[in-house]
């Protein structure tokens, strides 16, 4: 059974007589899922787990009634968001992967697999020690977004997006040169 | 003129038109400030590198829709399984302690949650101890000072059969304790309780109230705040208790979901600023709670300075806090593993719930 409900911005709803989930779902998802993806990717650095953030992603997406207009922006800060707190739940998995040799890719060079992996190590921890605000504001705007699209879905002035971002980028310079050269 | 700021050297770099011609012609003229956007230019491309790198351009959109349904169809039974309240444990979880929970975690978690719907914003990986004279921290208002407060699901905690029971109840793995403290005997009784739930509503006006009731005058609540939603859960749970001829528990072992709070949409610093900035909030506890960091992941635990002592400690390569009573009568243990608190505590000492807490076994 499929009926409409009305919902705050004129989301449609489809309801199984248990939970309700967007009309619009299968669409929103095929025209946003790639930059889901690439958003969740440059903070994790690995794709099979950014495609793990997206799924968690729509799911939330499929019962929100957020609306259809500013879907877009909502779903590229839930992926930032999503994959900032995998960096933390998933950081000594990682590192126990990492230690048993386990790698993603399939690289000729083993010492330049061991050197990716270590970078990669180095900015999602690096990402991990930004503040949140700072950090999403970095990878939206790394991902393509425009300062209006980032200011939009950070609710801050298109003016702070600039500043945001530029504080994010010399944090996050200092922290991985600071370890690089500790190391 | 002043030279123009970091974030619109910044912006030139990516979005020139966004930029005034006044600025652009000064940055074009100005040694200091072409100096600065070089440096800008360079972090930038720093930043472009460190984030690139992992090709997505390619991804099977196809097969992830067919994943998603699938999940979607898996989740919804399961969703419409947990609506059933219960009533008993009511006034127990309005106040003070779970209510005045609501308002740690929502201040302490400062996430941004900019988005229309459910987000999740706090989720507890760390605790840390909030310390303060008992009279301040009695003084700490509850959410139902702010706002509307709905439990939609309460805290129901029944004693069951045994440790596999207290298992299949609460999905937690219950550890076994490898020795006992001297003078705890005894089987342990368990206890569990189900995943608590709680949905709160800010309203300006009640806020108002609240701080009139206090004898002061708030700054206005910003515009967006008035009216929006947070939904907090924590559990299920499960506790060990020894409490064998004594009246009160000589160990207990829990385990527990912590807590974790969703937004409906207002930008999550919008609502942790104003809680902090109300001068009925003790000065002390809110530069505590300020010093956390911005990522809403750390769960504050109170402590009143006259009555408990804490120090940091490490239990199974987790930060972990331990707390001792003044008195020397109780002590306890407490670390996030996972999303899942664990606490050691008892009328025991430090020393000895600190090496229960290192012998937990998990296999039985």
């Amino acid at each position: 059974m499929v009926r409409r409900a009305g919902r705050k911005g004129g989301v449609e709803m489809s309801s199984s007589g248990r939970g309700s989930l967007r009309a619009d779902l299968e669409r929103i998802f095929r025209a946003n899922y790639p930059r889901v993806v690439a958003v969740a990717a440059r903070v994790l650095g690995s794709r099979d787990e950014a495609e793990d953030v997206a799924q968690e992603v729509f799911l939330s997406f499929a019962r929100s009634a957020v609306p259809t207009g500013e879907a877009a922006g909502w779903l590229s800060v839930a992926a930032a968001h999503t994959a900032l707190n995998h960096l933390r739940s998933g950081r000594r998995r990682a590192t126990r992967e990492e230690a048993a040799g386990k790698t993603a890719e399939v690289c000729p060079d083993v010492a330049d697999t061991v050197v990716t992996l270590d970078e990669r190590r180095r900015v999602r921890a690096a990402l991990a020690r930004l503040p949140r605000r700072q950090a999403v504001a970095l990878v939206l705007r790394h991902s393509g977004l425009s300062y209006a699209e980032v200011a939009a879905a950070l609710d801050m002035s298109t003016g702070s997006v600039g500043t945001t971002v530029r504080r994010a980028e010399s944090a996050l310079r200092k922290e991985l040169n600071r370890h690089a050269s500790s190391d | 003129m002043r030279h123009p700021t970091d974030g619109t050297l910044r912006r030139l770099l990516d979005e020139p038109a966004g930029v005034a011609d006044t600025d652009r012609e000064h940055i074009a003229a100005c040694p200091v400030c072409q100096c600065e956007l070089a440096a800008a230019q360079q972090d930038a491309a720093f930043a472009d590198a460190a984030l690139g790198g992992v090709p997505t351009i390619d991804v099977d959109a196809e097969m992830a829709w067919s994943r998603l349904s699938d999940a979607i169809a898996v989740d919804e039974p399961r969703r419409a399984t947990t609506v059933a309240p219960v009533r008993r444990w009511r006034t127990a979880l309005r106040r003070p302690a779970v209510a005045g929970l609501g308002v740690a975690v929502l201040v302490a978690g400062a996430g941004v949650a900019a988005a229309m719907d459910w987000l999740p914003i706090f989720r507890t990986e760390q605790i840390t101890p909030v310390t303060a004279p008992e009279a301040d921290l009695v003084t700490l208002p509850d959410l139902s000072d702010f706002g509307e407060l709905e439990v939609s699901e309460e805290v129901d905690i029944r004693p069951v059969s045994g440790v596999d029971a207290a298992e299949e109840a609460t999905g937690l793995a219950v550890p076994m304790v490898s020795e006992l403290p001297r003078g705890v005997t005894g089987d342990p009784t368990y206890h569990v309780g189900e995943e608590a739930n709680a949905l709160f509503t800010f309203s300006a006006e009640k806020t108002e109230q609240t701080a009139a009731a206090a004898g002061e005058t708030l700054p206005p609540a910003p515009p967006e705040l008035d009216g929006s939603r947070f939904r907090l859960t924590a559990g299920p749970g499960v506790a060990a208790v020894w409490s064998e001829g004594r009246p009160v528990p000589a160990l207990i072992v829990a385990r527990a979901v912590a807590p974790t709070a969703y937004s409906s949409g207002v930008p999550f610093e919008t609502a942790r600023d104003y809680l902090l900035s109300l001068p009925i909030v003790p000065e002390n506890v809110a530069s505590q709670l300020r010093g956390f960091s911005g990522d809403g992941t750390t769960l504050p635990l109170f402590m009143a300075a006259e009555e408990l002592t804490s120090s940091a400690t490490e239990v199974d390569g987790m930060p972990a806090t331990v707390f001792t009573s003044r008195d020397g009568a109780l002590a306890g243990v407490v670390w996030v593993d996972d999303g899942v608190v664990t606490a050691v505590a008892g009328s025991v000492s430090a020393d000895e719930v600190l090496s229960v807490a290192h012998g937990l076994r998990w296999d039985r």
